[in-house]
């Protein structure tokens, strides 16, 4: 399969299971302390997370836009989605730079996982840039610092539930022999 | 002009992800104020059609909270039904009911309501904002600024609506208040803090109001509902010291999590009086 085909199979793939399935799972660690903030988990921002590695940042840009608006589109929150998710397009090759061993350059025709990453930079490269959206993307929900310590509380819970949710993506779509499929 | 292009073409990534996110930002803040989100918004064809198609998958397993509810309200209107026989309770009602204040000089007596059904294809609690996608749109008679009810109370207001969908903002949002009524009269208003579905808030009732746990609070007038309709009933009250108000915690009667059915409200002079209530806000400044 060719890497655009690929790519946009992934796209619709990833939003169709957001849309469709995610999105109705209202989830809430604890029931009891009722103060315990409820959120769905967000998997969307692994299209951006598994572009492969030589494409160029303003592509990344447009890319991480389309997706974002996608979903504001379909959840009703104009420019809320788009604005997180442009910004870990815009960091996401730091991140990697900063992880790998070799320049981005040689790893031609790849894209990150979990093979030729390994785990632990992978998940430090997943989790920093899912982190960094549910923070940015709960701050302007929410909108007001006068409960900090519940949006602190939503973003530590929902960004550790999407983590879980993207290593099972992962797990389950990444094929065991030759590239992600 | 050189050394502009290459400026431009050093920092093109920075400048481009600036312009984005300063698109990201205008519609986002056209969207704070309760007119905005006419531009992105679920109730266009290709979300709402896709919305329809998943909920036409799911439909069936809710058939059974369905059934229950809507005979829980049937029973509920049957009991109405016996004290004004002239109601016909056909499906898309038509109800003049006779207003509560009622004046000498005898011009309205009612206001006419026309209730349509619509079936909800989407629903979140989650977030600060919840938004309800419904199957029925401007080609039927839906339009924005009515209200929507659901048999057991208040549900919120559609804020966009295209040819065959509509997006309601649930009274669980943020930026939504809501005109709300004690059992006894008194006025205030309904807010959410955004965080919990089955919490709701009336601020602003002053302390020598008896409140007792349990009572009932009902829209007004004064909103987009019609009015007497269930919002919730009070489970705790706080006495606030600093400016001698309480702040009463509700439990919204509609189960927002399982939202089916929704009746969409035209009220017919509602027209009439947003625009001389508009008409008057200009004059005043």
């Amino acid at each position: 399969m060719s890497i655009y085909v690929r790519n946009f199979l992934r796209f619709c793939i990833i939003m169709l299971l957001q849309l469709l399935i995610l999105n109705k799972i209202t989830l809430r660690w604890w029931l009891q302390p009722s103060g315990f903030p409820i959120f769905i988990p967000y998997v969307y921002p692994l299209f951006i997370l598994l572009l492969p590695f030589e494409i160029t940042v303003p592509l990344l840009l447009v890319l991480g836009f389309i997706t974002g608006i996608t979903m504001d589109t379909f959840m009703n929150t104009a420019g809320l989605h788009a604005c997180a998710t442009v910004l870990i397009a815009y960091l996401r090759t730091n991140v990697l730079n900063a992880l790998l061993p070799k320049n981005l350059s040689e790893y031609a025709n790849q894209s990150p996982s979990i093979k030729n990453m390994g785990w632990v930079p992978f998940l430090v490269y997943g989790g920093f840039l899912i982190l960094l959206h549910h923070i940015v993307f709960f701050t302007i929900e929410l909108w007001n610092l006068s409960n900090v310590g519940y949006l602190m509380l939503k973003i530590l819970a929902s960004s550790v539930t999407s983590m879980l949710f993207i290593i099972v993506y992962l797990l389950l779509f990444t094929r065991q022999s030759g590239s992600r499929g | 002009m050189r050394n502009f292009i290459l400026f431009i073409s050093r920092f093109f990534n920075l400048i481009l992800f600036l312009a984005l996110e300063i698109v990201c930002i205008v519609l986002i803040s056209r969207t704070n104020s309760l007119q905005g989100n006419d531009i992105v918004s679920s109730a266009n064809a290709v979300s709402g059609l896709m919305y329809k198609k998943q909920n036409d998958v799911v439909y069936y397993f809710a058939l059974r909270r369905m059934n229950d509810s809507l005979l829980n309200e049937n029973a509920r209107l049957r009991t109405q039904l016996s004290f004004r026989n002239s109601v016909d309770t056909l499906r898309d009602t038509t109800v003049r009911k006779v207003l509560g204040n009622p004046d000498s000089s005898h011009i309205i007596h009612y206001a006419d309501y026309h209730y349509l059904t619509a079936h909800v294809i989407n629903n979140s609690v989650s977030s600060s904002n919840n938004y309800i996608t419904i199957n029925r749109g401007t080609a039927t008679g839906v339009y924005k600024g009515m209200g929507v009810i659901t048999g057991t109370g208040a549900v919120g207001k559609v804020v966009n609506a295209s040819a065959h969908y509509a997006s309601i903002l649930s009274i669980l949002s943020m930026k939504q208040k809501v005109s709300a009524r004690l059992k006894d009269g008194t006025y205030g208003y309904i807010e959410w803090e955004g965080d919990r579905p089955d919490v709701l808030m009336m601020k602003d009732v002053a302390q020598q109001v008896r409140v007792k746990l349990g009572d009932t609070v009902f829209t007004t007038d004064y909103s987009f509902f019609p009015s007497d309709i269930l919002i919730g009933t009070v489970y705790r009250k706080d006495a606030l010291k600093k400016n001698n108000m309480q702040l009463l915690y509700l439990r919204p009667t509609v189960n927002f999590r399982n939202l089916q059915y929704v009746y969409v409200v035209d009220n017919k002079l509602a027209m009439e009086k947003q625009h001389l209530e508009d008409s008057s806000l200009k004059s005043k400044q």
